[in-house]
């Protein structure tokens, strides 16, 4: 602690403790609440433990050699990821259309971006409850529309549908956030660049595909990120509309970890789900900010 | 305008009311479920129709004064522990170096990943180890610091001149005086953000209060909505839509009240 005492002016005598004793309460809550929360994890998933008896064995890789292989397991799996590629790009795309449109318009943006917004402010447990009722077999207002289209009845009690039916309420809730984000994106394009194109006589899409879209890198790579890990992570509309059901067909990984680390105190399978989430989480991060992060970032400064 | 502007515009508008229905209808449907009496549930009703009586029994069969009472404290205890803690911890790491400033970093990048899930088995096993499922102290427990948080007035103080930070330097103002006296008013707009941020978060959060509550006497409003409207609970869907507008209700009140702020404050915290 001397050796930065002294770096720095300090007409006073006597000693003070140097700045870095600031980062004492929130350094040590975040070791309390979170690198040390994710130690243990790891070391319960190498155990039976009885949450009840708080009696705990030892037995080496026996809950990922239970977990891993379950139906249970693979299911959730492979729904986190189907609602990954049902929402994102979705998301993603319709969120840029509506900013293009909002941003284009000469008077009532501020109004649509707040209608749009709305369901980011909207508590999602309760909106989810909303939507259960829309999604409400027959007389709800999907079935009673679009499901007359497309043929479509009962989302929530369907074993293909039902992973749709909460798909489309995670859609609905991010797209105000992601419409927020490239509105913010879009104020960032310098006009004089989008008006020399013009004069240059470029078309509207090229226009888009040349200054705009290469403008927008930064805000798409960091709403792609956020919109990713809010899909993996997606819990809220999944209890309250289908508890994983019918038969999991849309259990995703936090709803099972909640089921069997939580409810069932499973605690070694539910600490093996949380450590495959966390993998999950962090390896499809660090692929996206490898593959489109750096790309878009140089473009984005062009 | 020229009138192929003019077709242009009204285009546009009109495409965004139209996805403007379907981002409203939602809301729509669930306030007026919420005022359609029971009997008229399924056939469709008129606006002669429409009564409070489904408030009356949402409010009968659940205690929401005290649903709000304990999200309220607990949005409370969170924003301000947050407060308290990341405000110095974000202007250390952005004006000063010593040594382990690299480490600190990253310590607060790596926690920035970890989402509440992940956190979930082991806290909920020490909770129930000290008794403490189903209290207030359980339900701010992992949120009392925020690496976002830290994150966020990082970024915002590096931004700050550091001509004020020398001048109270000359004036001998100590560390904890500069984080109080001199950082404090100038991140306003940053804690203005923060503040909405982590309010909605824990207003909204469903995912730890299902992890530590059991009962429902410390419920929090997204957890007394999902127990009250679960099917074994066997309450009708208008009681149900009754009971979602009312805990939907103060965010988007403060949202129509405060909309710059709350988007201002979704935007800051990520364009950084």
């Amino acid at each position: 602690m001397n050796s930065l005492h002294t770096r720095l002016p300090r007409p006073h005598i006597g000693l003070r403790p140097p700045p870095s004793a600031l980062l004492i309460p929130a350094y040590t809550l975040l070791f309390l609440l979170i690198v040390g929360p994710v130690l243990v994890v790891v070391t319960l998933s190498l155990f039976d433990y009885d949450p009840l008896l708080g009696a705990a064995g030892f037995v080496g890789m026996d809950n990922f050699a239970r977990v891993l292989p379950s139906d249970d397991f693979r299911t959730a799996l492979v729904n986190t990821a189907v609602y990954m590629l049902l929402t994102v790009p979705v998301t993603l795309t319709a969120s840029l259309l509506v900013a293009l449109g909002i941003h284009s318009v000469r008077f009532g943006a501020a109004l649509w971006r707040s209608v749009y917004f709305l369901p980011v402010a909207a508590t999602l447990a309760a909106m989810a409850v909303a939507w259960r009722w829309l999604f409400y077999a027959d007389s709800g207002l999907i079935d009673a529309t679009i499901g007359q289209v497309l043929g479509l009845r009962d989302w929530l009690h369907s074993t293909t549908l039902a992973l749709p039916a909460v798909s489309v309420v995670g859609t609905w809730e991010n797209m105000g956030f992601a419409i927020v984000m490239f509105l913010a994106g879009l104020s960032a394009v310098p006009p004089h660049v989008m008006e020399a194109a013009r004069l240059d006589g470029a078309g509207p899409w090229n226009r888009f595909w040349h200054v705009t879209w290469p403008a927008l890198g930064p805000a798409t790579v960091f709403t792609l990120i956020i919109c990713t890990r809010n899909a993996l992570k997606v819990f809220d509309q999944v209890q309250v509309m289908t508890k994983g059901g019918p038969i999991n067909s849309s259990t995703t990984l936090s709803y099972l970890l909640w089921e069997r680390g939580i409810r069932f105190l499973d605690i070694g399978g539910g600490s093996v789900i949380t450590l495959m989430l966390l993998a999950l989480i962090l390896g499809v991060t660090v692929i996206q900010l490898s593959a489109v992060g750096r790309r878009w970032e140089r473009a984005g400064t062009r | 305008m020229t009138a192929r502007t003019v077709t242009r515009e009204t285009l546009t508008h009109l495409a965004l009311a139209l996805g403007g229905v379907i981002i409203l209808a939602p809301f729509a449907i669930m306030v007026w479920t919420a005022f359609v009496p029971e009997r008229l549930i399924f056939t469709g009703a008129g606006p002669g129709d429409l009564t409070l009586e489904n408030f009356r029994i949402a409010l009968r069969e659940w205690d929401w004064l005290s649903a709000y009472r304990t999200s309220v404290v607990v949005a409370v205890i969170t924003f301000v522990a947050q407060l308290v803690t990341c405000l110095p911890a974000g202007y250390v790491l952005a004006r000063h170096r010593f040594r382990g400033h690299g480490v600190a970093t990253w310590v607060m990048l790596g926690c920035l990943i970890v989402p509440g899930q992940v956190i979930a088995i082991p806290t909920y096993v020490v909770i129930s180890r000290v008794g403490q499922l189903d209290t207030i102290l359980a339900l701010v427990w992992p949120s009392l610091t925020s690496a976002f948080g830290i994150f966020l007035f990082r970024q915002f103080i590096l931004t700050l001149p550091q001509s004020i930070f020398d001048a109270a330097r000359l004036d001998r103002v100590s560390e904890f005086g500069m984080v109080w006296r001199v950082v404090l008013p100038n991140v306003k707009p940053a804690i203005t953000a923060f503040g909405i941020f982590s309010v909605v978060s824990s207003w909204n959060d469903l995912f730890w209060a299902s992890v530590v509550l059991q009962s429902p006497d410390n419920a929090t409003v997204p957890f007394a909505v999902t127990r009250f409207t679960d099917p074994e609970a066997g309450i009708q869907y208008g009681a149900q839509m009754a009971a979602a507008s009312l805990a939907v209700l103060p965010l988007i009140i403060a949202f129509l009240v405060a909309q710059r702020q709350f988007i201002r404050g979704i935007n800051l915290s990520a364009t950084d």
